[in-house]
């Protein structure tokens, strides 16, 4: 690529960058997601893991905030902020690997069923419809209870119920792109099909994957969440889904221990709403229909 | 799981009607075989044998184990055990739970009900809710109160429906039942017995309503908002019309029909919603018995509930989409 | 301002239907136990329940043969009165006593007992749940209608103990095929103390006092199972006045009503048992290995030093948060007879266990995890149940005791059927296993005997641990020919003692059993054992039949929660029409724009 089209790009980045700071939601998510994953990732630097080990817990069991325990202690007598901190870990990796291994699969789907055409494009299309109307939790329980228990299987049993809705907005993309002219040009000009995807509709595409997958992320962490609330996760791994699930079995809203409660809850809840909060920016700001909109 | 609060689905304008429809159902059928296929597939790669699980604890010699298997008919050729729960569905039979040990079909007929009920109120509250905060919302757009309501409406939608619904349990203390759907000792009669149902739902529809009604009112706002922006209501205008009648008469109306295709859309998610509500409040309804089913796991019960699940969900949407062929008339006139 | 007419003159119409149905409804209250039931119902049908709830359930309708005392569980009087056995013990002579009427008015007879019996003898599906009880009868025969007649073909030391419920012959005979017959529709003909008044599957069994009851009607009307799909949602009926009375209870659930007004707390000796198997080599009756064991699991050394590292008192202390006592023999507490006290008690002394495994031809590898004679690193798959959380806190203490001696253990967790096939086809090192015991000790104890294994390697065996001693194999011999309880209980104690020096498992604790009731209902309940003993899961069914309510007791919720429920829907209307009047109020605003 020359220098120009680099040139280009950045500058088109450059704008959409301003243009995102504008939205003021979307800069708290931004700036509230850093720190959280900031912390997600100092974790082990800064806190020693030995302390959610059970058989080393120190703390009394059920113990409500106090000045040792700042969000009190678990049915183990470990630290619930200690936990919802390593915890955070889980349910970012979860929710980012499956993301991308969701959206991977997508676009794959999405530009072939596009850019190909004929019978195998019909066939796609087929199967993203009945992926997108599957109830999508209902297949990601049978898939993890199938699979042996772990953190992969929650990773594929995410990924592969989300894809769908990726493919069909890729293919949209794609068909509108592939339909312009300079595309044609392209393909008298002897350019193959990696030659058109890879510079032309990629490209075209990928802001739109970008938004997609901040918003695919959000509901990733959700159905992490959920499927180790239901007792599909890796029993061995701390997120903040097996916290709640934990809070659940042993009795924290009958022991009234709203503090073992509060911390997994609340932190789903801030990194969903800050994804959410950056892909609706993102959104607006890439998508100009939107932004004439706005 | 809920998808992204974003319109961007509307079904395929054109060609004849009869077409469309015979398509539709067509692929609604197809689908339907794929939750089959899927469905038995999809469990016998569940480890464990379920014969050692039925004899788990009795002295069993290989005869009797042989004879367990023959029974249950384990012990024949993939394709044909595939072929007779094929012929068992269609006459309604999907084997027996190997924990309740009742057969599926008869504990999924008892627990439809409270779902259709729990599921069905939710989503009515939840859609006129979300209705009306959107039109409200995109009226009055960038208002304090349109900022308020999509602020909230968000914040409901990431929250994690068991989460919430642990929190409202715990936070209401003895004001509601603690999980159930009746309380044995209510008296018979009609009343009494609706009184205590409907104060046995009123925490899991909260929940339910709180996680679900975000996407209703996103997505009449911005299908709104959308309209607004349309020629024909310019047109409306100039013809001397008022902004509230204009309002009223042509965009909302027009709004309207993206946003009741998405209640139908996404009943599926509604009902997965429910699963995990349902187990929170021991609403003894599908989900719960999902919940349930994934303990063992019970195979056949697993393998029945995600049959009627999804595909009641394929039906849902088939509805839907002709719902949507009825009412729009654009997809009418072509 | 018609508008705000109209919805003032609803609400308050609802408000009236409301607490004009309250008062109604109190006035007709019965007399209710209301107990929570968190485990499943399989059937009602006393010839093909097997689950613990439903025998329990079965029990409360259908008497046995015997019964067990309240105080110390001796055989005491059910439908027979009294019993002699011949000199060579083979033949039994029960006497049924004139005056004993089931539930429909006719009387009980020998007929009737010696009906159900032969039908089970007779009907392969009539046999599902107690077929080993009549396993071993040459034949069952009435002479007249008080006397039953059971030849044995060998001596029986259960005959006291026959866990079988008797059912009415004028109904049963005309009932067809028994896998069919649900037995859940009112009226259901039976001779306990309670009669079925409806049944609802997954929400309720209701039950009515049994006026024809021998023993004399309970003190209550109606006693009522109530389906919580977990132990804390029943926790917190409890303490909202939903339930009289909660089992089963978690340490925390237990601590957690602590010092609540209104509620009393039952803390009984349990009959279960938590337990870790080691696998000293699994194998078929023929001596055929099976599965895939730990090579160093099969040397007694290893397994007595396994035992030595692990901290048991931790575990109680802190998994089961201080409610069980420590193992030693299968055999619990509760059962003073039987219940092992070891000689010496093998204490938590991981010192003592490194220095015995070095001993023993195990030194450190370079890692720090040890090293078999055969260069096999001693790293065992500990398996444990996912939906167990003991197993899942209990897995990781075990883990970090054994760490410490230089054993790794790879704690997996796995669905339940999966874990059946590891144990029965011998796939394990150490896998979780626990067990309810019975006032008999035969069958707790024969399943570490050689012939509880399986007949082949595809066969399924009643074995816990494929554990197979010669020793423990004559013990058990002996005491099942013993019929001096003093000798028996002797020999059973050195069956256990055996156990404990063989290891082929570490009892981890016998839980204690967590109960609660309320007590502004309810004002006491017979305990079996007395003292110490539990009200729900008895051998018999005192804890509910004993039930004392507080004298004019109303404090039923039901009324409270109509009362609620209407002002919820008053609320809901009230609600509904505020927003419909902001609405119009909006629209006209609109209009004015």
């Amino acid at each position: 690529m020359t220098s120009i089209v680099w040139q280009r790009r950045r500058a088109a980045v450059g704008s959409t960058w301003r243009d995102f700071t504008r939205d003021r939601g979307g800069l708290i998510g931004l700036v509230v997601l850093g720190a959280v994953v900031v912390l997600a990732l100092l974790a082990p630097l800064v806190t020693d893991p030995a302390a959610l080990d059970v058989t080393k817990a120190a703390g009394e069991r059920w113990q409500p905030p106090s000045g040792e325990y700042w969000f009190g202690t678990d049915h183990t007598g470990r630290s619930v902020l200690l936990l919802t901190w390593w915890g955070s870990r889980i349910s970012l990796l979860v929710g980012l690997t499956a993301t991308v291994l969701s959206v991977m699969i997508g676009t794959l789907v999405g530009i072939t069923a596009a850019h190909f055409g004929g019978w195998p494009s019909a066939g796609l299309m087929w199967v993203t419809s009945f992926f997108l109307v599957l109830p999508s939790l209902v297949l990601a329980i049978a898939l993890s209870s199938v699979l042996p228990r772990g953190i992969w299987t929650i990773v594929l049993a995410i990924a592969v119920t989300s894809w769908a809705s990726t493919a069909r907005l890729v293919r949209a993309q794609t068909l509108s792109v592939e339909a312009r002219p300079y595309i044609e040009r392209a393909r008298v000009l002897g350019g193959g099909h990696a030659h058109v995807i890879g510079r032309h509709v990629l490209p075209a595409v990928l802001p739109l994957v970008f938004v997609n997958t901040t918003l695919t992320v959000a509901n990733a962490i959700v159905a992490e969440a959920t499927l180790s609330f239901l007792g599909l996760g890796d029993p061995a791994a701390v997120s903040w889904g097996s916290m709640l699930r934990a809070a659940n079995l042993h009795g924290a809203v009958s022991q009234r221990a709203w503090w073992f409660l509060l911390p997994p809850g609340l932190g789903v809840v801030v990194v969903v709403l800050t994804f959410t909060l950056v892909g609706r920016a993102l959104e607006t700001v890439l998508n100009p229909r939107l932004r004439g909109d706005r | 799981m809920t998808a992204p609060p974003l319109a961007e689905s509307s079904p395929r304008r054109g060609g004849g009607v009869l077409r469309h429809v015979a398509g539709k159902l067509g692929g609604a059928l197809a689908g339907l075989a794929g939750v089959v296929v899927l469905g038995f597939f999809l469990f016998r790669l569940i480890p464990g044998d379920p014969t050692v699980t039925m004899t788990r604890g009795r002295q069993v010699d290989e005869a009797q184990i042989a004879e367990l298997r023959a029974l249950h008919g384990y012990d024949r050729p993939i394709v044909e055990q595939f072929g007779q729960y094929v012929g068992g569905l269609l006459h309604g039979d999907m084997g027996t739970s190997l924990f309740y040990r009742r057969t599926v079909a008869e504990l999924i007929a008892e627990r439809v009900w409270p779902t259709l009920l729990l599921v069905g109120t939710s989503t009515l509250i939840a859609v006129t809710l979300g209705l009306w905060l959107g039109i409200r919302g995109a009226w009055r757009r960038d208002s304090p109160f349109d900022r308020a309501s999509t602020g909230v409406a968000l914040v409901g939608w990431a929250m994690p429906a068991f989460w919430l619904g642990m929190l409202l349990s715990m936070a209401t203390g003895n004001l509601f039942p603690s999980g159930g759907m009746r309380f044995s000792n209510t008296p018979p009669d009609f009343w009494s017995q609706a009184l205590d149902v409907a104060h046995h739902m009123v925490l899991p529809c909260l929940t339910l309503i709180a996680v679900v009604y975000a996407q209703y009112q996103l997505v009449m706002r911005s299908s709104l908002l959308e309209e607004m922006n349309a020629d024909y209501l310019t047109t409306a205008r100039a013809k001397g019309l008022r902004d509230d009648q204009v309002r009223r008469r042509h965009a909302v109306p027009n709004a309207l029909l993206p946003t009741v295709t998405l209640v139908f859309l996404h009943i599926g998610l509604v009902v997965t919603g429910a699963i995990t509500v349902e187990t929170v409040f021991s609403w003894p309804g599908l989900g719960l018995l999902t919940y349930e089913a994934l303990a063992g796991p019970d195979l056949p019960l697993l393998q029945g509930t995600f049959v009627v699940l999804a595909g009641s969900v394929i039906v849902m949407n088939v509805l839907a989409d002709l719902l949507y062929q009825v009412l729009d008339p654009r997809v009418r006139a072509s | 301002m018609g508008t705000i007419r109209r919805v003032a003159s609803i609400v308050g119409a609802v408000g009236l239907a409301a607490s004009s149905l309250a008062p109604s409804a109190q006035a007709q209250q019965p007399v209710t136990l209301r107990v929570a039931i968190v485990q499943q119902v399989d059937s009602l049908n006393p010839f093909l329940a097997t689950y613990q709830a439903s025998t329990e359930v079965g029990r409360l309708m259908y008497d046995y043969l015997t019964a067990y005392d309240a105080k110390d569980q001796r055989p005491v009087e059910a439908l027979a009165k009294s019993w002699e056995k011949s000199a060579d013990n083979l033949t039994w002579t029960f006497t049924v006593p004139d005056g004993k009427k089931w539930s429909d008015d006719q009387p009980i007879t020998a007929g009737d007992v010696a009906f159900t019996y032969n039908l089970m003898m007779t009907d392969k599906e009539a046999a599902t749940a107690n077929g080993s009880f009549v396993a071993g009868f040459e034949s069952v025969t009435a002479p007249d209608d008080r006397t039953v007649v059971i030849k044995t073909r060998a001596p029986q030391a259960s005959m006291l103990a026959l866990d079988v419920p008797i059912v009415p012959e004028h109904v049963w005979k005309g009932v067809g095929k028994i896998a069919d017959y649900k037995n859940d529709t009112p009226p259901v003909v039976g001779s306990g103390p309670f009669v079925l008044s409806e049944y609802r599957a997954n929400e309720f069994i209701k039950l009515k006092a049994n006026k024809n009851y021998w023993r004399g009607a309970p003190k209550y009307d109606e006693l009522h199972f109530v389906y919580y799909k977990t132990v804390d949602a029943a926790v917190q009926a409890l303490d909202r006045g939903e339930l009289d009375l909660v089992n089963r209870m978690g340490p925390a659930q237990f601590d957690s009503l602590k010092g609540k007004s209104g509620i009393t707390l039952n803390k009984a000796q349990g009959r279960r048992f938590n337990e870790l198997v080691l696998n000293s080599g699994a194998a078929t009756r023929t001596g055929e290995p099976i599965g895939d064991g730990h090579p160093a699991l099969k040397d007694v050394r290893v397994r007595r030093a396994v035992a030595k590292a692990i901290d048991q008192d931790a575990i109680i202390a802190r998994v089961n948060g201080g409610y069980a006592e420590r193992g030693t023999g299968p055999i619990p507490p509760v059962f003073p007879d039987f219940h092992l006290t070891p000689e010496t008690v093998r204490p938590f002394d991981p010192a003592a266990a490194n220095t015995e495994l070095d001993q023993a031809g195990y030194p450190r590898g370079a890692d720090g995890t040890r090293v078999g004679p055969d260069g096999t690193p001693l790293r065992f798959r500990l398996i444990g149940h996912t939906s167990r959380a003991y197993d899942e806190q209990a897995g990781e203490y075990v883990k970090g005791s054994l760490a410490d001696v230089g054993i790794a253990v790879d704690v997996q967790l796995v669905a339940d059927t999966l874990l059946d096939e590891y144990g029965v086809a011998g796939k394990f090192d150490l896998i979780f296993s626990g067990w309810g015991t019975n006032p008999d000790p035969d069958f707790i104890l024969s399943l570490h005997t050689c012939d509880a294994r399986p007949a082949s390697p595809t066969a399924t065996g009643t074995t816990d641990s494929f554990f197979c001693d010669a020793t423990y194999d004559e013990l058990y011999r002996q005491q099942g020919a013993e019929l001096d309880p003093a000798k028996r209980s002797e020999l059973v104690k050195r069956m256990q003692q055996r156990f404990y020096d063989e290891v082929p498992a570490i009892i981890l604790g016998h839980d204690n059993a967590l109960e609660a009731y309320r007590n502004d209902t309810f004002a006491s309940f017979t305990i079996q054992p007395d003292p110490g003993g539990v009200i729900m899961a008895q051998n018999g069914v005192w804890g509910y039949y004993g039930a004392v309510p507080v004298a004019a007791s109303t404090g039923s919720s039901g009324p409270k929660g109509l009362l609620v429920a209407g002002a919820v829907v008053v609320v809901l209307l009230v609600g509904g029409g505020v927003w419909l009047l902001a609405r119009r109020r909006g629209a006209t605003a609109g209009d004015r724009e």
